[in-house]
């Protein structure tokens, strides 16, 4: 990815579930500590009040959405941006993938859902290189 | 009589990811949600006024709100007045921080902790203020406190996660109408044996109307709606 195009990563912003936590803190993995160059994070209550510069940025670039739960809020509101969604994430899809990490706890996720949000980041990490590798290549991916 | 629940605050943080006020917001509405006024306190996901349906809009219609925000953009305290209705108190962790560094949105430090916790009981001291005053569900506002209307109580506590207000669309007069806690107002009169009459049609029209706004020229087409809307309940549940 050039700095003119990051990826955008939208977490949910999800405060009465646990997963809502996994997705902030994947989210936080992501864009920090794997792939800090080639992401960029958007607030999911900056799009809900239609600020202009999230606007701007989930429409001027490709996004991964991070949900958790089945009202799929960040999908939603990255799409009624006029983005375009890359790929999405349900946390739950996730767990159900790494069923050995059980995440418990909103404001402080236990030692499971940390490695839940780990285990999220990598494949993100996974999907971002190949993002970056299609845009390279001048290639489609998909 | 129904006897609907206690009245209680919705608590509505902007969650904002990428400052580390938005973690305060969210961290701060948490402990007053599980911790200092649990019992006292709701929430819901701020972009459910958007990604949601008609019963996460009416939420800050039913419950008196307090929008925490993490910066002056306030876009809890706006996004809440524009989708749902004006919150009764507002708070920007920016204008309550003593240290300017509180840490990373991922990681507070202790000043961040501690602006956790100060956040947390300023706003457990407004949930107090707004408990002691009465809150008009029709006009999403306080009533006037001089009023001696009996003031309603609100239904059973929902959450953040979408399943917002109980909410019934109907038809009255020809024209499709969102109906705010009709579900749980039929549930109560039926659990209480209450069966449709005249006398009961009343009663239904009085406990929607401390929760919507029926015009007066209106009025008899809502008994005519919720005569035929609570029978068709009744069967329901019956059967």
């Amino acid at each position: 990815m050039t700095n003119d195009h990051r990826i955008v990563i939208v977490p949910c912003s999800g405060i009465g579930k646990t997963y809502g936590s996994v997705s902030r803190e994947a989210a936080y993995v992501a864009t920090e500590d794997l792939r800090p160059a080639e992401t960029q994070l958007v607030a999911l209550s900056l799009l809900v009040l239609g600020d202009e510069q999230a606007r701007a940025e989930v429409a001027d670039n490709v996004s991964i959405t991070i949900d958790g739960c089945q009202l799929a809020c960040a999908s939603k509101m990255v799409k009624e941006s006029g983005g375009t969604i890359a790929k999405n994430y349900a946390v739950l899809e996730v767990y159900r993938r790494h069923r050995q990490f059980k995440p418990q706890g909103i404001g402080e996720l236990n030692a499971g859902g940390q490695q839940l949000a780990q285990a999220l980041a990598e494949e993100i990490a996974q999907e971002i290189d190949a993002l970056t590798l299609a845009e390279q290549t001048g290639g489609q991916h998909g | 009589m129904v006897d609907l629940p206690q009245k209680k605050v919705g608590i509505v943080a902007c969650s904002g990811e990428e400052r580390a006020e938005g973690t305060v917001t969210r961290l701060a509405a948490l402990q007053v949600l599980e911790q200092l006024r649990a019992q006292d306190t709701v929430t819901i996901c701020l972009p459910l006024f958007l990604a949601g349906g008609e019963g996460d809009r009416a939420f800050a219609r039913f419950y008196p709100t307090i929008a925490i925000d993490g910066c002056d953009r306030r876009c809890a305290a706006k996004a809440t007045e524009m989708y749902s209705g004006k919150p009764a108190a507002s708070v920007v962790v920016a204008d309550l921080l003593r240290e300017r560094s509180i840490g990373t949105a991922h990681r507070l430090n202790e000043a961040g902790r501690q602006a956790v916790d100060w956040t947390a009981e300023h706003t457990a001291r407004l949930v107090d203020e707004l408990l002691d005053r009465r809150w008009d569900r029709r006009a999403g506002e306080f009533f006037d406190e001089h009023k001696t209307t009996e003031a309603a109580e609100p239904i059973e506590a929902t959450c953040a996660c979408g399943s917002g207000i109980p909410v019934q669309m109907v038809e009255i007069a020809g024209q499709r109408v969102t109906l705010i806690a009709l579900p749980v107002i039929f549930r109560q009169f039926h659990g209480v044996g209450r069966l449709p009459s005249d006398q009961v049609t009343r009663e239904l029209l009085d406990m929607v109307k401390i929760y919507n706004v029926v015009p007066a020229e209106q009025e008899a087409d809502y008994l005519a709606m919720l005569e035929q809307e609570y029978a068709a309940y009744c069967a329901k549940v019956t059967t």
